[in-house]
């Protein structure tokens, strides 16, 4: 329960959020200490959002009631200008949970921005997790920070143990280098203890890790602390461009964050420290963690510039979407082609040949890594055209395991007549091969040295005699309910849509009844339209009543007796599905409202918090 | 508004649990020891209210602390040092003394003036070492000028030191005290007794001073710098308040501040190895000398294993300097032995009293 956080943008495990402090702050933080760069003390009239220079505090003033193991302490009054640290009883790594138990202290409600100091093997002892803050301190971080597999189970731990709009605290262990994914992993304040220490100790710090300032001749940073000759940059120099080189970063992964970006940057910046590589693989097989966390749709590109993208939440869900849920139904061949480097596919040069080639007597898939198979239904969804990846040809073993598994299992799901793989040597045709081996319809190959060749397109033309061409309409009818099964599940595209009209042209087709007449007489009533930016589906009242009625399973979101006009806030909400994914389209149900929206959290955060945009409402009924 | 906690109860659930955990951790110690064996003998130097005095130093092995076998402090590893069955006979103590003798015989030109011995336990609890021990052991060293025995405030009786003082010995006990406040010694030692207790002891020990004709007897008081869960900082004011306290105390006359170190098979060996406990700086011990040199007693410290992980250390580069500063202190009671050392690493170890707070501690390695 909190009443001074809130969460404002979130990317993966990552946020965005505030502290409503008499004049707020912008997290990830900084807790503690003072910069230049803020207005001083905390005395801004009122809860004006930008502060008294016009913009908000870049760190949280703190104050600690102090530690119970040395004295008894009072439980100060409340103060909103700053974050007040419970008494504590801090448990340091190593303590065993019988002593956290006995040892293990009450946490009173004070009347002001609070944070109680929990230990991440017990962070409910006391009853912890319910405690009346806005924050978590942990007491242990000394002990794990630094051990992947140990940092990332304390912190999924806490994450999932306390509500998701309180801010965890990791104190004394922030560095430029980590920072970015103690972040990732979803923590929200940090301080600039280590930092000092370090430079104290005569160690200069940056994103790229730690040098001995004596082995430096030359500063790598221009910031103020090293704008002085080199002789002159001592160490108390040295801990001022520490907490400098770990503000700028904060500031930047505050920006990825806001971005949707964050991931791309730790698989670049994070291969600087051993730990960190481990930490955001090992995060990478807590699925369950970052799905849940995980939007369905970003405005951002996604960089696909590692062997470690195959991994993201992102290029999983499609993948495990698009052989679960998908279904094709065309009834022609299919004719697997390679990705194009422009997005939409269907823009690109190639694509427009191989679209002339086959004159819609083919099922179009492309073949790319990492997404692994792109049925051309769902080629503007998420993240189909969001991805940049690095093409060079040469396609390593990870990448052709993970699209021959993909094309395996869509095959397996899927019935074609005969597969043609029109697919030059580099890595496709090899892929093709393997499952060709696996998988009983028949294999084609038509290209020779390259796809686009006059050779290779006569012979796609050539192998597509007699097939039979689908019509505008199936392919329209097929897409609408093909992105369907991608959001809402298996049978979704049949159970909703098995009996529609479609009007408008692709890629911004709408949806209707087949019967009647709507208002400005277009034809029968509208259900939903397609969304070109993200490939998915906006549904209208009508649509998410056939939506509620149909078998598919409905993304739900039950309000207490309110007509929510524009948001629905968390503290709003009843019960949310656990399913429900940030961008998810969601109904929103109550006593006096029935509405359509796109969810802004997702569900067990809706169900859980006390403070934000639940979800965006498109359309409201009173009922 | 003061918290509300049921402060007897949560002691009571706080000792239990710390006794449960020490006495799991014990017990992956199986060693034992030879019962005519001392755990330890050696010579030093040690400054007494007489002057610097030559001292044999005794670790007598009394089948070890009561208290230990309960689970115990937190820090101490020393109880483990005991021997099958738990006691040791009235012939194989008299063998230790024997052995300790030939050592010293062995060692130094002329025996020590001072002998100190300690037990790991209490030297004054009849259940560990009898009256007719204790007698025999006191005339064994009638020809000294000065006896130390530990033991818990709870067995300091004017009787007892009598033994001593009737032969003409200056009889201090040590009493291992840890702190004066209470709630550190409860919570962060587990060591049971009040400061009340140690005071009690004290008048004791007066007792028995004023009941000597030819002999003095007074206490010297223990203290262990930095038990776990305390921040450096609150260790240093925790040392510097203990040292006053105890020196305000009549008969109290030597206060022994001991930074603590990493001692196998303890609470404190558990911490250090999973990253949440570190020794103190040499920097504390130097502070807490230098702002209680007005105190009304001898203040020295001790610090064992200096310069290492597991001890109380600085940066590596001046641990020795400061620990030559801190035995020389020990010596001459001179604060401006302190002005003779320094070193970059102060700045780090004021930012760590500075900085660490209990839930990011420790700072720094």
């Amino acid at each position: 329960m909190t009443d001074y956080f809130e969460v404002h943008d979130r990317d993966g495990a990552a946020r965005v959020g505030e502290l409503r402090l008499s004049t707020p702050v912008a997290t990830p933080a900084l807790v503690g200490g003072t910069s230049g760069a803020d207005p001083s003390g905390g005395d801004a009239g009122g809860g004006d959002a930008s502060g008294d220079s016009g913009r908000p505090l870049e760190r949280v003033p703190v104050r600690d009631a102090g530690s119970l193991w040395s004295a008894d302490r009072e439980v100060p009054e409340g103060d909103d200008s700053t974050l007040t640290v419970l008494p504590h009883r801090a448990f340091p790594s190593g303590t065993r949970e019988e002593v956290v138990d006995s040892f293990a202290t009450a946490f009173p409600d004070v009347d002001g921005p609070s944070a109680a100091v929990v230990s991440s093997d017990a962070p409910d002892a006391a009853g912890a997790a319910d405690a009346p803050v806005d924050a978590y301190a942990l007491s242990d971080a000394q002990g794990f920070v630094g051990h992947a597999s140990a940092f990332v189970d304390a912190v999924v731990g806490v994450r999932e143990a306390v509500p998701a709009d309180t801010a965890l605290y990791l104190a004394g262990v922030a560095t430029p280098a980590n920072v970015s994914t103690l972040v990732y992993a979803g923590v929200d304040l940090v301080d600039d203890k280590r930092v000092r220490v370090k430079g104290s100790q005569g160690k200069y710090l940056a994103t790229d890790g730690e040098y001995f300032l004596e082995d430096l001749d030359e500063l790598p940073c221009a910031c103020p602390a090293c704008a002085v000759p080199r002789a002159e940059f001592d160490r108390a120099a040295c801990e001022e461009h520490n907490v400098n080189a770990l503000t700028a970063e904060l500031r930047r992964v505050r920006r990825r964050v806001r971005d949707g970006r964050l991931r791309d940057y730790i698989e670049g910046q994070a291969r600087h420290d051993q730990w960190l590589t481990a930490t955001f693989r090992e995060l990478d097989q807590q699925y369950g963690y970052l799905e849940q966390r995980t939007p369905v749709v970003r405005g951002a590109d996604l960089s696909a510039a590692s062997s470690d993208t195959i991994r993201r939440v992102e290029i999983q869900r499609f993948a495990e979407r698009v052989t679960t849920r998908y279904r094709n139904r065309f009834r022609n061949p299919l004719v697997l082609v390679p990705c194009s480097a422009r997005k939409p596919y269907s823009e690109s040069q190639s694509h427009a040949q191989f679209h002339d080639a086959i004159q819609y007597r083919g099922h179009l898939a492309s073949m790319t890594s990492p997404i692994g198979v792109v049925p051309q239904e769902l080629e503007l969804t998420y993240p189909a055209q969001h991805y940049d990846t690095v093409v060079t040809g040469r396609w390593s073993e990870d990448e052709k395991r993970f699209v021959a598994d993909v094309l395996e299992r869509y095959l397996e799901r899927n019935d074609y007549p005969r597969v043609i793989a029109h697919v030059p040597d580099e890595g496709y045709r090899d892929i093709c091969e393997r499952v060709a081996s696996r998988v009983e319809v028949p294999f084609e190959y038509t290209v020779s040295e390259h796809p686009t060749t006059t050779e290779s397109i006569g012979n796609l033309m050539a192998t597509l005699d007699g097939e039979l061409k689908y019509t505008k309409r199936e392919r329209q009818h097929n897409t609408v309910r093909a992105i369907a099964d991608y959001m809402l599940g298996d049978g979704a595209g049949d159970d909703l849509f098995g009996d529609i009209a479609t009007t408008s042209r692709y890629p911004k087709l709408q949806v209707r009844d087949p019967d009647g007449t709507d208002a400005d007489g277009s034809g029968g009533e509208q259900l939903a339209t397609m969304v070109p930016t993200y490939g998915v589906l906006a549904f209208t009242l009508a649509g998410a009543r056939r939506w509620v009625e149909s078998d598919a399973p409905t993304k739900r979101v039950e309000i207490d007796g309110f007509v929510p006009q524009g948001s629905v806030l968390a503290p709003g909400v009843v019960d949310a599905d656990a399913g429900v994914r940030v961008g998810d389209e969601v109904v929103v149900e109550g006593p006096r409202a029935f509405a359509v929206g796109r969810a802004e959290m997702s569900g067990p955060e809706m169900a859980d918090s006390t403070r934000g945009i639940a979800v965006a409402v498109r359309h409201v009924e009173e009922t | 508004m003061s918290q509300p906690t049921p402060e007897a109860y949560e002691r009571g659930r706080g000792m239990d649990a710390h006794n449960a955990v020490m006495r799991d951790i014990r017990a992956e110690k199986e060693e034992t020891y030879d019962p005519h064996e001392p755990t330890r003998v050696w010579l030093d130097e040690d400054n007494t209210p007489d002057g610097v005095r030559t001292s044999l130093t005794i670790i007598l092995n009394t089948g070890g602390c009561r208290w230990a076998r309960a689970g115990g402090c937190t820090m101490c590893g020393y109880v483990a040092e005991s021997v099958e069955g738990g006691s040791v006979s009235h012939e194989a103590l008299m063998d230790q003394i024997e052995v300790c003798l030939d050592h010293e015989a062995e060692e130094a030109d002329d025996p020590a003036s001072l002998i100190k011995i300690y037990t790991s336990g209490s030297f004054l609890d009849e259940r560990e070492v009898s009256a007719e021990t204790r007698r025999a052991i006191a005339e064994a060293f009638s020809d000294r000028e000065r006896v130390v025995v530990e033991s818990l405030p709870d067995f300091v009786d004017a009787d007892k030191i009598a033994d001593f003082t009737r032969w003409g010995l200056d009889a201090d006990v040590a009493v291992g005290l840890e702190t004066a406040t209470d709630r550190v010694r409860h919570d962060c030692v587990n060591k049971y007794f009040d400061f009340a207790d140690f005071e009690d002891a004290c008048a004791e020990a007066r007792r028995a001073d004023e009941a000597a004709d030819a002999a003095s007897a007074g206490v010297k008081a223990y203290l262990l710098m930095k038990p776990p869960f305390l921040t450096e900082s609150e260790a240093v004011e925790d040392m510097v308040s203990s040292v006053e306290r105890c020196a305000d105390v009549a008969g109290c006359h030597t206060v022994s501040m001991n930074p603590c170190n990493v001692q196998r098979y303890t609470m404190v060996d558990e911490l250090h190895f999973r990253g949440g406990y570190r020794p103190p700086w040499l920097w504390s011990v130097a502070t807490v000398l230098e702002r209680t040199a007005d105190a009304d007693a001898i203040v020295v410290s001790d610090p064992v294993g200096h310069g290492s992980d597991r001890g109380p250390h600085n940066c590596g580069d001046c641990d020795d300097r400061v620990q030559t500063a801190i035995k020389d202190f020990d010596l001459r009671q001179d604060p401006s032995v302190f002005d003779q050392v320094s070193c970059e690493c102060e700045r780090t170890w004021e930012l760590t009293l500075d900085e660490e707070a209990a839930y990011a501690a420790p700072l720094t390695r």
